[in-house]
């Protein structure tokens, strides 16, 4: 069985990030839960908690994650905690995305981060920075921006996201909040080329194309396009082809529908409510605007897209958000985010 | 006080710039090969000469060699100018540019204290008249003297190499060494010990050959005969060259090596981005002018410019296949079948090449290896599995039953399946849900049903606990007695049980959510095949435990067939119904005995 274990792990690395690579993945944990010892059936869980995002499905890593967490806890010598808080800190990431948790799943989950980076001497950096996302995707402003002074305070560690992933942060943020100026500037010393890791610059570059459009550099935001599309590959950004599709729907529609076909199916089997969200509402953008003129080419998926289908799908989910976030602040967010499409699509569109 | 500059550390510079910049120890010869082709060609515009020349000349014995150029020479403040310039090369607009030249001539030069302690230089200018020498060392101090002789104008450089380096003053060494870099170059280049001299670079480059010559030409240089030469050029990047296709398959992780060469001298022979990405079935030779080289000039920089050309290079492969298919429809097929990988990610990117393609490639279907074409001569209707796994699980059956099922585990073959009504309407399409796979096969007869009805409902309670649920229908072939199909689902939903049981209260309750509210409980299926004898006997036998011994062991064999892991809890069900089964038979047998 160790031999197939083997076989099953050769095989994982010739195969692209997807469904079926964690298919692999999860046959290489049942064998090495059945007939391995613990500590290899842990190590192949990390595996594929690496592999789970990059595949599209960042909520099968929680499940992998809890696993190793639980043993981790219970024997922590055996396992080095530095690995295990690297994956909590992406966990943080995850969970305020989906809508079925509760904020006091949430909150409670992020405590034991916190208490768990004192007791293995960790800086509270990288608490303070997720703490920030969760409060800004909330709306609740006021919060994220304390929590933001916080995290650029605290000492940085080897916890800490790299300085190209934080200081492409530092841009999120002030987008976030709409200081799109500040953002961009925030962002030379990537787009300098002074500051990259594995993600960075091509994750800046989509950021960065909307808040562009809106200051009206128009030129700018092409440009950044293009080299962000070059880089862009695999399941795990789909938030970003949502992005890349509401741009391209105002600035190149034969490439929006190109961008709909491969990444349609990927949405669809998403069940991550903040990425199914941003993306379907990118989807709705794209497919008013196609509706609008005669076409004879039919669309991929096109007996389940429907704009019906999306409006039901969208409000569901903007929904969720609303109950689980005891405000409107999402819904609001879908709505700004449709008035805004419809200006640039005036200024524009063709 | 005025403004002061910083004081740098010029041997620091020399250092990093000539010990770290480069790869290879080698590349001083391309550097000064470089240098002196640069120095010819500002001669030739200056219409002083029509005919440049390079001598490399070694003398083993002092372990130093000499490159001689009649090119256009350097003046004495021009020398003086040299190393100054180093580093304000790059962003000069236009390389070619007189006092460019002088900047790439220093830099050129840094590289030659890789291999040399000593650099003299010897040089008359075409413009002015003194003869020269410059000597150079490592730690940034040199001398220039006037000579009392006069020289030719051109300059020659002469290196005297480091113990550990001799072997460039190594007839074959150099010899190699000024081939691989300098083989495409127009000027002539002599290389010469004693009395032996031989001319390096006789051949015109491939890309300015006919295709007959071309091919020949790489069967020579690279001991593979090409399936045919796909001639490259971009307009925007003044870039051409030739991709030849390689007559065996190659796979996508393989590294790519195309040459490249600016201005005809060889930059890298393992560029592997300098064609798109699904190119890889073809190895390309190019030659560009202009694309700008990175510090090292090992590779390009990858600016817009950069990216446009490769496209532009992309299309002209894609041209040429688009019209192989119409005028050597044979070569075509044979290209098809041995790059089909290549190809069909080719076809994947693009809708044009996946209506010229998708006809020609293979796939694995439920009747063996079919090309598209013969696939769509008997089945208008076609079903494709997500996964090669679920494939695995259909496959035989299927094509007992008649269907096409294709296997869309492999890579991009999922969505060239489905893309198939684009280019036939009348083709259907659908992905096969595996766990309703068995549930199109012929149902049963309304008394057969209720005959059946209380072995399926003891089959059900007896496979629950492995999250299987049962039915039965009427199949080919006969010997198979249960199909069991299980989707990628299935495996994961275990996962998150038992994941439930060992999580920390916190996260078994995350966990908890995740099972219930974003998937949908799967069940694996087991399907009886009412004509298969033996389960025929199992329903007809009427007793109980035989009834429920069958059921596991049919339920633990269908695991086991399909390769799939057994739980501890599976393993004991099927050694029990086994050892049952075994007593049975010997009880049997001691009765028939007795």
């Amino acid at each position: 069985m160790k031999n197939r274990f083997q076989e099953l792990r050769r095989s994982t690395w010739s195969m692209p990030d997807g469904k079926q690579k964690l298919a692999v993945l999860e046959e290489m944990i049942r064998v090495a839960d059945r007939y391995m010892t613990e500590e290899e059936a842990y190590h192949a869980r990390m595996d594929y908690s690496n592999a789970a995002p990059e595949c599209g499905c960042p909520e099968r890593m929680l499940v992998s994650f809890s696993w190793c967490l639980s043993k981790f806890e219970k024997n922590p010598g055996a396992y080095s905690n530095f690995y295990i808080m690297w994956h909590y800190k992406w966990v943080l990431g995850y969970v305020w995305r989906m809508p079925e948790l509760s904020l006091e799943q949430i909150e409670r989950i992020y405590e034991d981060f916190k208490e768990k980076c004192i007791a293995y001497g960790y800086s509270l950096r990288v608490y303070y920075q997720k703490r920030v996302s969760l409060m800004l995707w909330q709306g609740k402003l006021a919060e994220a921006a304390d929590y933001y002074k916080s995290w650029r305070a605290a000492k940085r560690d080897s916890l800490s996201d790299c300085s190209a992933c934080e200081q492409n942060m530092f841009g999120s943020y002030h987008f976030a909040i709409n200081h799109h100026k500040k953002g961009l500037q925030s962002l030379k010393p990537i787009l300098d080329g002074k500051l990259s890791c594995r993600s960075i610059p091509e994750s800046t570059y989509s950021e960065m194309m909307m808040p562009l459009l809106r200051l009206g550099e128009y030129d700018r935001a092409l440009e950044t396009a293009k080299k962000a599309y070059r880089a862009l590959k695999g399941p795990s950004y789909l938030e970003e082809y949502g992005t890349f599709l509401q741009f391209f729907t105002v600035t190149d529609m034969p490439k929006a529908v190109k961008l709909y076909e491969q990444t349609i199916r990927l949405g669809l089997g998403s069940k991550v409510g903040w990425d199914r969200l941003q993306y379907m509402l990118s989807v709705r953008i794209f497919l008013k605007e196609w509706s609008k003129g005669k076409r004879r080419k039919k669309l991929a998926e096109a007996e389940t897209v429907t704009l019906a289908w999306l409006d039901e799908e969208i409000e569901r989910l903007a929904q969720a958000f609303n109950r689980r976030n005891g405000n409107t602040f999402v819904e609001d967010l879908v709505r700004e985010k449709e008035k805004m499409a419809a200006r640039l699509q005036a200024a524009y569109g063709t | 006080m005025g403004n002061m500059n910083f004081q740098v550390n010029l041997q620091g510079i020399i250092d990093l710039l000539s010990n770290h910049l480069y790869s290879d120890p080698g590349v001083f010869v391309r550097e000064l090969l470089q240098n002196a082709v640069d120095a010819v060609t500002a001669r030739k515009r200056l219409g002083h000469i029509t005919e440049g020349k390079v001598a490399v000349e070694l003398f083993p014995s002092s372990h130093t060699i000499s490159f001689m150029d009649n090119g256009i020479g350097l003046t004495e403040s021009e020398i003086e100018q040299f190393l100054a310039r180093i580093g304000s090369t790059t962003k000069k607009a236009d390389q070619d540019a007189a006092d460019d030249y002088i900047g790439q001539f220093g830099v050129g030069l840094l590289s030659c204290f890789v291999i040399s302690d000593e650099i003299v230089l010897i040089t008359r200018s075409a413009l002015e008249g003194d003869s020269l020498e410059w000597r150079g060392k490592p730690d940034g101090t040199y001398v220039t003297n006037k000579l009392k002789r006069t020289v030719p104008i051109g300059t020659t450089v002469y290196l005297k190499l480091k113990p550990e380096y001799e072997e460039y003053a190594e007839w074959y060494k150099m010899y190699q060494q000024l081939e691989r870099f300098g083989k495409y170059l127009e000027t002539p280049i002599v290389l010469t010990e004693d009395k032996d001299s031989r001319q390096i670079n006789d051949t015109t480059p491939p890309w300015r050959m006919g295709k007959a010559e071309a091919i020949s030409y790489i069967e020579d240089s690279e001991y593979e005969k090409p399936m045919d030469i796909i001639p490259l050029k971009s307009l925007i990047g003044d870039t051409e060259g030739i991709a030849y296709i390689l007559p065996y398959s190659v796979s996508l992780q393989d590294e790519k090596r195309h040459k490249a060469y600016l201005k005809r001298v060889l930059l890298s022979d393992k560029m592997n981005n300098m064609l798109p990405s699904w190119a890889f079935f073809v190895n390309g030779i190019i030659n560009t002018n202009s694309l700008r080289p990175t510090a090292s000039r090992e590779s390009f920089q990858e600016n817009d410019l950069f990216y446009a050309v490769r496209d532009e290079l992309g299309v002209c492969i894609k041209r040429y296949l688009i019209e192989l298919a119409d005028k050597d429809p044979e070569l075509f097929a044979r290209i098809v079948l041995i790059h089909y990988a290549s190809l069909k990610t080719m076809a994947a990117e693009d809708d044009e090449l996946y209506e010229l393609f998708i006809l020609h490639l293979s796939f694995e279907t439920s009747y063996g290896d079919l090309k598209m074409a013969d696939i769509l001569r008997n089945h208008r209707h076609i079903m494709v599995t997500s996964s090669f796994d679920e494939f695995r699980q259909v496959a035989r059956v299927a094509k007992a039953q008649n269907m096409m099922v294709i296997n869309g585990g492999y890579v991009h073959d999922l969505e060239l399946i489905r893309r198939l009504p684009s280019i036939d309407e009348q083709v259907q399409v659908s992905v096969l849900d595996i766990l309703s796979f068995s549930s199109r096969f012929e149902s049963l007869g309304r008394s057969e049903r209720d005959e059946v009805q209380p072995f399926l409902d003891l089959a059900d309670r007896l496979l629950a606990p492995y999250q299987c649920r049962s039915l039965i229908k009427w199949f080919e072939p006969a010997d198979i007695p249960v199909l069991f199909n299980i989707n990628q689902e299935v495996n994961f939903f275990k996962m998150m049980e038992e994941s439930e049981e060992q999580a920390n209260p916190l996260f078994a309750e995350v966990i908890h959510v995740i099972k219930d509210e974003l998937y949908e409980k799967p069940y694996a299926r087991l399907c009886f095949n009412y004509n298969n004898p033996i389960v025929r006997k199992a329903i007809a036998s009427g007793d109980l435990k035989l009834q429920q011994n069958s059921i596991e062991l049919l339920y633990t064999q269908a695991l086991l067939m399909g390769n799939h892991p057994l739980s501890s809890e599976e393993l004991r069900l099927m050694n029990e119904s086994l050892l049952q089964f075994m007593n049975m038979g010997l009880d049997r047998n001691a009765e028939v005995g007795r």
